[in-house]
């Protein structure tokens, strides 16, 4: 075999310390070696031009280089050799830069070091395949699991781009929890005003027609992986024809019976057939067949009767398993609040005019229970209102981190009270204060700046106590300093930490994707790659993966729209990095050891054959599998156990 | 040669297995860093110290080595999520075996190395290449 070996002096950087003259006496000694050729850089220009057109002369089978770290040029070289027309991983490259010459004083040393680990990548290199990245054919499509602010920002700007989505919707309406706020921190903006021309453009805008909305669905099964995701989707029966009904509410006041509003925090009743609340999109009602009477057996048609169109109510509409074929999955299903009722010494649940920040937003906003109106209180109001910030965050028995959005949402409420009733003492309990950003302190610094505003910080939440006293709420507490003191208010809104949604858990384990130590989906790395799940093709926006405010979900899922348009080209066929495992089914004795030990869930087993098969898309080329494979049955591409067995050998002897 | 060198003193050969994000990269960072340490261990690059294929430390025994070692990114750190943690576990297995050919433990080490951990890279070779010398050259089969 004809292998050319080229020895990069790196300026003197390697040739002052290592001896070249030495080195290509030993190495020009091996069978296979035809030439060995010093250069001054090899990855200069100069130097580049020199080795393609060396190689294009010289025609070697097999290229070794000695330079600097692979993790520096082997890139650079590797697109030299296919320019001269050599297959890049035909060679092999020998650090003799930051492993020999930098660290050896001693140069006969260093020569003899240098000159054993060419002996290494020669022995290696003769073995060496050819390889070439595999392509695929993708689907562009995208799944987006979630319509609030994040997977509304990702399907709006992929249609934009012109790529197809599949929206994915649990709830009845879109537009997540913001939709459901009177006011947006900081700019005190109104949550619908601000997301309802997102929402429309989802419904009705110039791409719209590319985004099927599923209302009510939920994913149940996910099969496949990046570039050709088989999906399915599970949708509850509306029983109202969004192509008929006008939305005109006509339907709503006969019906007879009612049940708690989630979608107001129960603090108001629904219809059996109604809407999720005043305002919300998309605009026709829904029946919950949980409370309407036709599914007890009695054959109430008061709705249908009251309806202005024929045909939009359907009682016989039906679940639905609908089936979807996608190249990515962007999963932003959201968050919600840690239960307070955790916090038994608060009371709440127990004491009346005890609210979450959330219930309170429900409370405060005109499309609300009370239609923004805090009642039972006069005309003026409640004399006093405690918000007691960190209801559980950075507490070792709660929540140990801090969401970092409850304290701008206390100051939004702070504003919001003071404007709606001047004569509202307001008095914020917190633990720490959390307002990064160029932004967020201006609420806060209007609650600094509010006379009828007072900060207390108290030590440790668990030793609050709130009470009754005098049919006011009397909340016991102490100072750092660890005396006890006591305020009273009329209302408290505690505001407690984000926590993942209770249904992630289970996304998690459909999607195979996994959770981090709090229970939020993992990001592929938490600094570099926080869009990315473990999982290739899978994209984590929004409070799905993290705590986080409108601003930074509405921008991981424009990132997670970018990753797939460049990604995942449409028209293009993807390519697969050579560098993965393959199984040889004839050795392969079914043991799947291999399934149990991939990181990636890149290996498939076949249970007729009973033989593994390595997914080329998902395998990284970590090898871990071929190092655990009993029967040696699975080859890791480039670091094959031949090559490395010929590596160990020729450099040792 | 003009250096002087002790002909008596043993010096081992030892083979190291790094990982390409890791411990490569640490090696890597001892060089910028131009770090001296001792000639005596030969890196192998291998993907991640999952690819570690017991057999490949019983060819370096076989092949003169006097002793081995792998080094993998932290825990929780590994490119690969968890290679580094099969790496671990293999090496606890290693160790039984080699000890039944008589292989003494520290013959084979494992250690956690980042890729911005030149100097504690420089200090681990460093330490296992004075542990070898101290046990002296490996005999096998009596050779």
């Amino acid at each position: 075999m004809k292998i050319g070996v080229y020895f990069c002096k790196c300026g003197t950087n390697i040739s002052d310390r290592i001896d070249p003259q030495k080195v290509m006496e030993e190495i020009t000694k091996l069978k296979d070696v035809a030439y060995f050729e010093t250069v001054d850089f090899l990855c200069a220009e100069e130097g580049k031009e020199f080795l393609e057109k060396d190689l294009k002369k010289k025609k070697p089978m097999r290229v070794v280089l000695g330079a600097c770290s692979p993790r520096d040029h082997e890139k650079t070289f590797m697109n030299v050799l296919s320019k001269a027309a050599i297959n890049p991983y035909l060679m092999q490259m020998v650090n003799i830069r930051e492993h020999v010459a930098w660290v050896i004083s001693d140069i006969c040393k260093a020569s003899d070091k240098a000159s054993a680990y060419l002996k290494g990548a020669v022995a290696r290199v003769q073995l060496h395949e050819p390889l070439k990245p595999e392509e695929l054919n993708v689907c562009p499509d995208v799944l987006v699991i979630g319509a609030g602010p994040a997977g509304l920002k990702a399907s709006l700007s992929l249609t934009e781009a012109g790529r197809k989505v599949v929206l994915v919707e649990k709830n009845p309406v879109i537009g997540g929890m913001p939709v459901r706020y009177e006011e947006i921190f900081p700019n005190m903006e109104c949550g619908p005003c601000m997301l309802e021309p997102m929402l429309g453009d989802v419904l009705h805008g110039d791409n719209s027609e590319n985004i099927e909305l599923l209302t009510l669905s939920e994913v149940v099964e996910v099969a496949g992986y990046l570039g050709n995701f088989i999906v399915k989707i599970k949708q509850l029966p509306r029983y109202v024809n969004p192509k008929k009904c006008i939305g005109c509410r006509e339907c709503i006041e006969p019906c007879p019976v009612s049940a708690k509003n989630e979608f107001n925090c129960s603090l108001d009743e629904r219809k059996a057939i109604s809407f999720a609340f005043s305002g919300g999109l998309p605009n026709f009602p829904f029946i919950d067949d949980k409370v309407c009477i036709r599914t007890k057996g009695e054959n109430c048609r008061l709705c249908e009767d009251a309806c202005i169109v024929d045909d939009a109510i359907i009682f016989d509409d039906k679940e639905k398993v609908i089936e979807k074929n996608v190249g990515a999955i962007i999963v932003a299903v959201g968050a919600e609040l840690y239960d307070c009722s955790n916090l038994t010494n608060l009371g709440y649940g127990k004491l009346p005019n005890i609210y979450t920040s959330l219930e309170f937003e429900r409370i405060i906003a005109s499309n609300g229970p009370t239609e923004g109106e805090i009642q039972g209180f006069g005309k003026k109001g409640p004399r006093s209102i405690a918000i007691i910030h960190c209801a559980g965050s950075l507490d070792k028995n709660h929540i140990k981190y801090c969401s970092g959005t409850c304290c701008q949402s206390a100051f939004k409420f702070n504003q919001f009270i003071s404007k709606k009733l001047p004569n509202t003492k307001i008095f914020h309990f917190f633990k720490e204060i959390s307002v990064p950003g160029k932004e967020t302190f201006q609420l806060y610094n209007k609650a600094l700046n509010n006379p009828d505003s007072m900060f207390i910080r108290y030590r440790n939440i668990n030793e609050i106590d709130v009470s009754i006293e005098n049919g006011r709420l009397a909340i016991h507490y102490s100072f750092s300093s660890g005396k006890r003191c006591k305020s009273t208010a009329d209302m408290i809104i505690l505001c407690p930490p984000v926590i993942p949604s209770s249904d992630t858990a289970e996304l998690g384990s459909i999607l195979e994707i996994p959770a981090d130590r709090y229970g939020f989906f993992e990001e592929l790395h938490n600094r570099v790659d926080s869009i990315q799940s473990k999982l290739k093709g899978v994209y984590l926006t929004g409070s799905c993966q993290s705590p986080m405010d409108i601003q930074n979900a509405m921008n991981q899922g424009l990132a997670a729209s970018g990753y797939i348009l460049s990604g995942l080209p449409e028209g293009k066929k993807l390519e697969i990095e050579p560098i993965i495992a393959s199984v040889d089914e004839e050795r392969c004795s079914g043991c799947r050891v291999c399934n149990l030990v991939c990181p990636y869930k890149a290996i498939d087993f076949d249970e007729e054959k009973a033989k593994a098969t390595t997914n080329s898309v998902l395998c990284q080329g970590c090898g871990t599998c071929v190092a655990a494979c009993p029967a040696g049955a699975i080859k890791g591409n480039h670091f094959t156990v031949e090559e490395l067995l010929a590596e160990i050998q020729g450099v040792l002897t | 040669m003009n250096t002087k060198r002790n002909e008596n003193e043993f010096e081992p050969k030892i083979l190291g297995f790094l990982c390409n994000w890791c411990s490569y990269a640490a090696a890597d960072k001892a060089g910028t860093m131009q770090k001296p340490y001792p000639a005596n261990v030969h890196f192998i690059r291998v993907m991640c110290s999952g690819r570690v294929d017991p057999q490949f430390v019983l060819k370096a025994y076989e092949e003169g080595a006097d002793g081995v070692i792998i080094l993998a990114c932290h825990p929780g750190d590994c490119h690969y999520k968890e290679g580094n943690l099969k790496a671990v576990g293999r090496h606890n297995m290693l160790l039984r075996l080699l000890k039944q050919f008589g292989i003494e433990e520290e013959r084979c080490r494992f250690d956690y190395v980042s890729a911005s951990e030149g100097g504690k890279f420089v200090s681990v070779i460093t330490d296992m290449v004075g542990t070898v010398k101290e046990l002296g050259p490996l005999c096998l089969n009596g050779k």
